[in-house]
């Protein structure tokens, strides 16, 4: 309890911050900002980060390891395996939809977590770090539905 | 596909409405934290904003809190400076005034009894007017030397507590982000994400209230000054600030409100009674458009509750813990509220239960691997 009031500063992942797609163009600035927002969590391989047809309330940040997005308990069969940089369950950000996949960790992983709350207060309150980051997450869902055009099987 | 969201059964309400009263009853035993933390708050919720933009902007939260607070504390000494001659003076003629005006008011009932008595034979009848003339006169002396001082005592014994106000709005300010980092970092992976989404949620209820009840007072005191000055009272301002600032406790702070403004206009007017009831009619009128209007746009938009729940839970909060009771109830309810949906909705799910004890699982197998079994 004693180290909540501690001068401890948390760890500082700016650079990974900066290595990522999703907040590529921000400044450090505006990446120190966004970094307070986030969470960080740790999960061993295996254990479920989200299900499908689950409320959405954050969206997921890979720092280290691996995901596996996979369709409800289909862990051999999974539609993508995602490495540290990428992002996922960001559709939770946009609408109130439930979950379109289940998220596992295919190894023991550490994610960061950002809240939709956080995440709308952040792009209602800062105009420069709102256009960088919905044109980051428009260009990855253009992305995801050429891929989806082309026959890639990850719609999710 | 939209998504179910939990509504509480009526066990769930039930808990929730115990869990309110056992609060209150315990907040009242620590009043001397409970209302510092409570001002606290209500200066804390308005600066989290312009927090928000100076760490957006790219100042650290241990900065931003020091500056907002230096700012803060430098326009309070400056307002304190330029008001404190005016309030001073003020205070002192209240003391002067006050039994003026409490005689003021006691004359104004007596009139208003009399007139009873000479259009309604009912009330002549009961003589009223005797009565209340005998339990005047062995009030009055009483009140003045007994309850105002009381009062004066009070105030006195409360100040040093409520300095701490302005001291944990700072560190709210400086580590509230921390403390919830701190609470998140405690919560099972299974859980986390409900579970912070609750401490948002709690968070919104507490600023949407606080914000509310401030915009509530400014509303009810420009309102409240307008009808005052119009009518032609003095310090139209300082009265309907006071009045909004006592209309916080639900019910008997607007009663003594009106009693107050009451006093005043049949001190001030004496032999025109029409300047009371005019008072009378002008609190009448806010307090519908507040109940109706106002109310519903500021505070009842944050807690979403239903008035009926509402009205019973202020007097519930009053039987339970008295004035502080009728405060704290309406707050404590909206975060218990909120808590207790969401409590019940992780509980209840097996799935969840289900996820942290397979996650339990692997973390002892993963602790266990290089032992024999």
């Amino acid at each position: 309890m004693l180290k909540l009031f501690s001068r401890r500063r948390p760890p500082n992942r700016l650079s990974e911050l900066s290595g990522m797609s999703l907040f590529a163009g921000l400044s450090r600035r505006e990446l120190r900002a966004v970094g307070g927002f986030m969470h960080e969590r740790t999960y061993l391989k295996g254990e479920v980060i989200f299900d499908e047809g689950e409320e959405g309330e954050a969206f997921y940040l890979v720092l280290e390891g691996q995901v596996l997005i996979c369709r409800q308990g289909q862990v051999d069969r999974p539609v993508v395996t995602l490495d540290a940089g990428s992002f996922f369950g960001e559709l939770a950000l946009l609408d109130d939809a439930p979950r379109s996949a289940q998220a596992r960790a295919a190894e023991r992983c550490t994610l960061l977590v950002l809240f939709r709350g956080d995440f709308l207060g952040l792009i209602q309150s800062h105009s420069v770090i709102a256009s960088k980051v919905t044109l980051q997450l428009a260009r990855h869902l253009g992305s995801r539905l050429r891929n989806f055009a082309q026959g890639d099987a990850y719609p999710l | 596909m939209r998504i179910q969201r939990y509504h509480s059964g009526p066990v769930a309400w039930c808990v929730i409405l115990v869990a309110t009263c056992i609060l209150l009853f315990l907040f009242q035993k620590i009043l001397w934290l409970v209302v510092p933390f409570v001002f606290g708050l209500i200066i804390y919720y308005p600066l989290v904003p312009l927090q928000q933009r100076l760490v957006l902007g790219g100042m650290s939260r241990d900065a931003s809190a020091a500056l907002i607070s230096a700012l803060v504390f430098a326009m309070a000494t400056l307002l304190a400076l330029m008001t404190f001659p005016r309030i001073g003076n003020y205070l002192a003629s209240w003391q002067e005034r006050g039994p003026r005006y409490i005689e003021g008011g006691l004359r104004f009932v007596a009139e208003t009894i009399t007139w009873l008595e000479w259009n309604f034979t009912f009330a002549a009848k009961a003589r009223l007017s005797s009565k209340l003339s005998e339990q005047v006169s062995a009030l009055g002396d009483k009140l003045v030397s007994t309850y105002l001082a009381d009062f004066a005592l009070t105030v006195a014994a409360w100040l040093p507590s409520l300095l701490l106000a302005p001291f944990l709005a700072f560190f709210f300010l400086r580590d509230g982000w921390r403390f919830k980092k701190f609470l998140g970092r405690a919560v099972p992976n299974a859980f986390f994400e409900r579970t912070l989404y609750l401490l948002d949620q709690v968070d919104n209820t507490a600023q949407l209230y606080f914000l509310g009840l401030i915009r509530l007072t400014v509303l009810d005191a420009l309102c409240l000054a307008a009808g005052l000055w119009i009518i032609g009272l003095s310090s139209p301002l300082m009265l309907g600030l006071l009045t909004a600032v006592l209309a916080w406790v639900p019910y008997i702070g607007s009663i003594v409100g009106c009693l107050l403004v009451i006093m005043v206009a049949a001190t001030e007017f004496p032999g025109d009674a029409s300047v009371a009831y005019s008072a009378i009619g002008l609190f009448i009128f806010v307090r519908l458009l507040d109940d109706f209007v106002f109310m519903p746009l500021t505070v009842g938009r944050s807690l979403k509750l239903h008035p009926l729940l509402t009205v019973v839970m202020i007097f519930v909060g009053g039987a339970v813990a008295g004035v502080a009771g009728l405060m704290l109830v309406l707050p404590l309810l909206g975060v218990a509220m909120v808590l207790g949906e969401t409590i019940g909705e992780v509980v209840t799910d097996p799935r969840l239960r289900a996820r942290h004890a397979y996650a339990r699982q692997l973390q002892q197998q993963t602790v266990t691997q290089d032992l024999p079994p």
